[in-house]
């Protein structure tokens, strides 16, 4: 019985022993990551197109995100469009799209310490609560400061002041958070 | 043959020899002996079942029953401060009946039989014994060990909790379920484990250094989960109980049913439960539902008092949601929670829905033991065991992504152990062993998301031998233990471009023991331990890499971490002047050298969902050091009351700082009050073992942690007082139990320092439990 026992063991353990070698993970299609938030201002007039970027292929590793700001005129208006990419995608995919089919689920918020700096919302979602993919944003005097775009995932729309872009009340989770070092000349 | 009956039943000898009598004149004469002082007991209740007829035990601890009819009857002996205990006897002559009774009045529980006697352990342990299993049905493992001195439990929210001992958790805490090393990913801080009190019939802490037997990683402490040998009951017999709680509006049913037959010995125990969302005293913690299925198999069999084969089947499975407003964005988001006067998503209604995020889990075990005798003196252990554990965990992900989990994990374990075991010469007692594991971890590709840690193999070899020795007054014990470890690693890089890197990491471990226990007088008992283990890094702080949303943290592994090495010593003392009043106490230290902790970094990462801190694993030197005192004392012969008191202190040396989230320091205590006799309420209705408890439990803020070792300070002392009734109701023929417990009966508004939710939502408040148990 025993040495029955301890031979079973053995038999059991050099069997485990042998495969031993854990075979290659599949590497995950992360499609839900966002890299890359563009955020493209025209000009009303004639003072050209001004683009923020903020760019992070590698997500949550080690490695600097590529953060662009920009210029603006003084005393001008832009219309602003947002746009989130999926760079780790070749071609990269648009993730924009999920947000607009989410929207009601979706709102940015924009916030400047520029003096006279405003962003207003220029589109609405089928409750007619802003959304923040497309914008109107105005310039006073020169000055230099940031713009820090905000997207929140379930924020309440209805609470006081949310619409009108005052994250405050906003609640929900936060799903972007990026700054622009930003000067208005 | 005593070895043989060691853990086979409890501790009554049934001794039968005397004129063999007339039908209708038998009698059954018993010796009631308290273990703990080794004096006669009086004022011991003995019950025959069958008759609703008992006894009591006088000044010698003697009871007797005269002019019985042959037949087959049941005892149930009881004392205050013990648990009471139920044998099954065939009486066919007068009998004489020896019962020692575990009546150690340190803890109202039976203590664990560790060795051929129990006093032969020189090991600290205590234990929660059936009735608290059955009477906490609705809660999960760790909440059972909660009251108990040196344990601790981290809490992620209110459903989901694991147990600390002296410190110690997750990789460093090996619970063993029915002798197996519980397997699944222990290293999440946010993981119950996955074990069915109810399937239990004690749960026993080993809070000593000498743990060796043990497969390797533990570092003293050790939890075991067990159920009772099927007893030697020829009927059928069962029991069902259901209980409901207020708070969570939870329900929880339990059934149980077991026949011993010389063919084929058997019990099945099942249990369901679901609870919906919890409130605080201001609002409810939206989405802490959890819905819970287990079943259990339990055969044994034996072969000429030679082969005993025992199987055992588990299966586990659950739903638990986490609180909504507990997964946010990034660290603004945190801040902004810390000063929320309640957490985010807080919705006005309950629900029993469980939304994400939530955690599916199921586990299941699968045991075969074979015990053989070569004689009385000398067996061998063969055990082999498999376990599938599947964990998914859901998030709150866009366009419907949801319904795909983020983390889905498969783990295969595989257990072969043997052990030999032999008494020798003047009560030596030696044992040599060996345990093989082998874990197979996989992320299943399902998540679409870079998994948190990696896939694996892990292989285990351990080797181990221990001897002890007893004298009258004194015992001693040692041991040695060798493990070594092969783990085969696939991680996938960060970066931009994803590719897989192999890690094969090879660790030898080596172990030791030494206890002694001094029985100084017979009423006082001295004991020391001595241990030391080393312990390799675990695969998750080895490799672990993401972003944690409970925390709002990223945490990172070292590939280059070094062995955990640790000497712990306790001395405990344990003073018994009488049955009325005694005192325990223990006190530990442990060093560690290259203690594995998960340090917050000087470093704020900036990704495009804001900024997040980064946490990695670390390795310093470490103290933790403690003091656990327990004592009861009896007012009356009805009123008793117990007073316990942890201390713990944990130290970073290596840092100057103290150790984060070690757990703070707990003050508790109750008030019994329980009937000597059945209360008669009315010609129909008695009232057995009525029992009234006013228990306080009050636990000290954190101090020893400095500014900037936390997002946020420590929460401050709270204490929280409950009461709770049982009794067992004798209507004519039938008998259950029923119970009603109050627990944070003052709407106590607290939170926990263990608790990962504590920078979110306050705890429980009041919640009122009945329950209803029938035994048939």
């Amino acid at each position: 019985m025993f040495k029955n026992a301890l031979l079973l063991l053995f038999v059991a353990a050099s069997l485990v022993m042998t495969s031993c070698e854990k075979e290659d993970p599949v590497i995950p299609n992360e499609e839900e990551v966002i890299t890359t938030l563009n955020y493209t201002l025209t000009a009303v007039g004639d003072a050209g197109i001004v683009t923020f970027s903020f760019q992070d292929l590698d997500g949550d590793g080690a490695g600097a995100p590529t953060i662009t700001g920009g210029d603006l005129v003084a005393n001008t208006t832009y219309t602003g469009v947002l746009e989130l990419l999926n760079e780790t995608e070749s071609p990269a995919e648009d993730i924009t799209e999920e947000i607009e089919e989410e929207d009601d689920e979706h709102q940015f918020f924009f916030q400047s310490d520029i003096d006279g700096l405003s962003v207003a919302y220029n589109d609405e979602d089928e409750d007619g609560n802003p959304v923040g993919l497309s914008t109107t944003l105005t310039t006073a005097d020169a000055g230099s400061g940031s713009l820090t775009i905000i997207l929140r995932h379930e924020p309440l729309k209805s609470a006081a002041n949310v619409s009108d872009g005052d994250i405050t009340n906003a609640d929900g989770e936060t799903d972007i958070e990026v700054t622009f070092a930003v000067e208005v000349k | 043959m005593i070895l043989r009956l060691l853990g086979a039943f409890f501790v009554i000898v049934v001794c039968s020899n005397r004129v063999p009598a007339q039908d209708c004149n038998i009698s059954i004469e018993g010796y009631v002996i308290d273990e703990g002082t080794g004096l006669p007991l009086s004022h011991a209740n003995v019950v025959i079942q069958e008759l609703s007829f008992g006894a009591s035990t006088d000044d010698r601890g003697v009871f007797l029953f005269e002019k019985l009819c042959e037949g087959e009857y049941h005892l149930i002996l009881s004392h205050i401060g013990c648990a009471p205990q139920k044998m099954h006897l065939d009486l066919i002559q007068d009998t004489v009946l020896y019962a020692v009774f575990r009546h150690t009045p340190v803890s109202l529980d039976d203590v664990v039989v560790m060795g051929k006697k129990n006093n032969l352990s020189t090991q600290s342990n205590l234990s929660v014994n059936r009735q608290v299993i059955e009477d906490n049905a609705n809660q999960n493992i760790s909440k059972l060990l909660e009251n108990e001195t040196g344990v601790h439990l981290i809490k992620n929210g209110s459903g989901i909790a694991k147990p600390v001992v002296h410190g110690m958790y997750g990789n460093r805490l090996i619970i063993l379920n029915n002798g197996i090393a519980q397997s699944g990913q222990q290293w999440g801080n946010d993981h119950s484990p996955e074990i069915d009190p109810f399937a239990a019939d004690k749960i026993t802490v080993l809070k000593g250094a000498n743990a060796l037997a043990y497969s390797g990683g533990n570092l003293g402490s050790l939890i075991l989960v067990e159920p009772k040998k099927i007893e030697r009951e020829p009927h059928l017999h069962g029991q069902v109980g259901y209980s409901y709680e207020t708070n969570g509006r939870g329900n929880s049913l339990n059934a149980r049913i077991g026949k011993y037959s010389p063919i084929l010995a058997w019990k099945l125990s099942g249990t369901l439960k679901k609870s919906g969302d919890k409130r605080s005293p201001d609002y409810y913690l939206n989405n802490t539902g959890i819905e819970e299925a287990n079943l259990s198999l339990q055969l044994e069999k034996s072969w000429n008092d030679k082969i005993f084969v025992d199987f055992y089947a588990s299966t586990f499975n659950t739903t638990l949601g986490v609180l909504r407003g507990s997964h946010i964005g990034n660290v603004n988001d945190l801040e902004q929670a810390l000063v929320n006067d309640e957490p985010l998503f807080t919705e006005p209604d309950f629900s029993y829905s469980i939304d994400e995020p939530r955690q599916e889990v199921s586990h299941n075990l699968i045991k075969l033991k074979t015990k053989y005798f070569f004689d009385d003196n000398q067996y061998l252990d063969f055990v082999v065991a498999s376990q599938i554990n599947d964990r998914k965990e859901f998030d709150v992900r866009k366009l419907g992504r949801s319904v795909i989990p983020s983390l889905s994990l498969k783990q295969y374990t595989t257990n072969i152990e043997l052990k030999y075991a032999k008494e020798f010469g003047d009560q030596w007692r030696f044992t040599v062993g060996s345990q093989n594991i082998l874990t197979d971890n996989t992320n299943v590709p399902e998540t679409n998301i870079l998994p948190l840690i990696p896939d694996y193999i892990s292989y285990k070899s351990g080797l181990y031998t221990t001897l002890s020795k007893q004298w009258s007054s004194f015992s001693i014990s040692g041991g040695l233990r060798y493990d070594f470890e092969g783990q085969d690693v696939a991680t996938i890089s960060r970066g931009v471009v994803k590719e897989i890197i192999r890690y094969d990491n090879r660790f030898h471990n080596f172990g030791s023991v030494f206890g002694l226990k001094y029985s100084m007088t017979n009423t006082q008992t001295l004991a020391f331990n001595s241990g030391y283990a080393m312990r390799n890094p675990g695969i998750n702080e080895l490799y672990s890499n993401g972003l944690h949303q409970g925390v709002s943290g990223i945490e990172e592994g070292d590939p280059d971490l070094q062995t955990e090495k640790a000497i712990k010593n306790t001395l405990e003392y344990t003073w018994i002047p009488s049955s009325r009043f005694s005192v325990n106490s223990l006190i530990y230290h442990q060093y560690f050298q290259n203690y594995i902790y998960l340090k917050p970094q000087n470093e704020i990462r900036t990704t495009i969902r804001g900024a997040f801190p980064v946490f990695k694993y670390e390795q310093t030197n470490a103290n933790i050091y403690g003091l656990d005192l327990s004592t009861q004392f009896m007012l009356t012969n009805s009123i008793f009351s117990t007073l316990k008191y942890s201390y713990l202190r944990g130290d970073d040396l290596g840092n100057d700082l103290p150790l984060v989230f070690m757990p703070p320091n707990s003050l508790s205590g109750s008030l019994v009050f329980r009937a000597n006799r059945s209360i008669k309420v009315s010609s129909e209705i008695n009232l057995d073992e009525f029992e009234f408890e006013i228990n306080n439990r009050y636990v000290f803020a954190q101090n020893n942690l400095l500014l900037g070792q936390d997002f946020v300070a420590p929460p401050p002392a709270y204490n929280l007082i409950g009461m709770k009734l049982s009794s067992n109701i004798i209507l004519s023929n039938y008998k259950f139990r029923c119970f009603a417990k109050v627990d944070n009966l003052l709407n106590v508004r607290y939170r926990d320092y263990l608790n990962r939710q504590r920078y979110f939502a306050d705890e429980l408040g009041v919640n009122l439990t009945f329950g209803m148990n029938v035994k048939f």
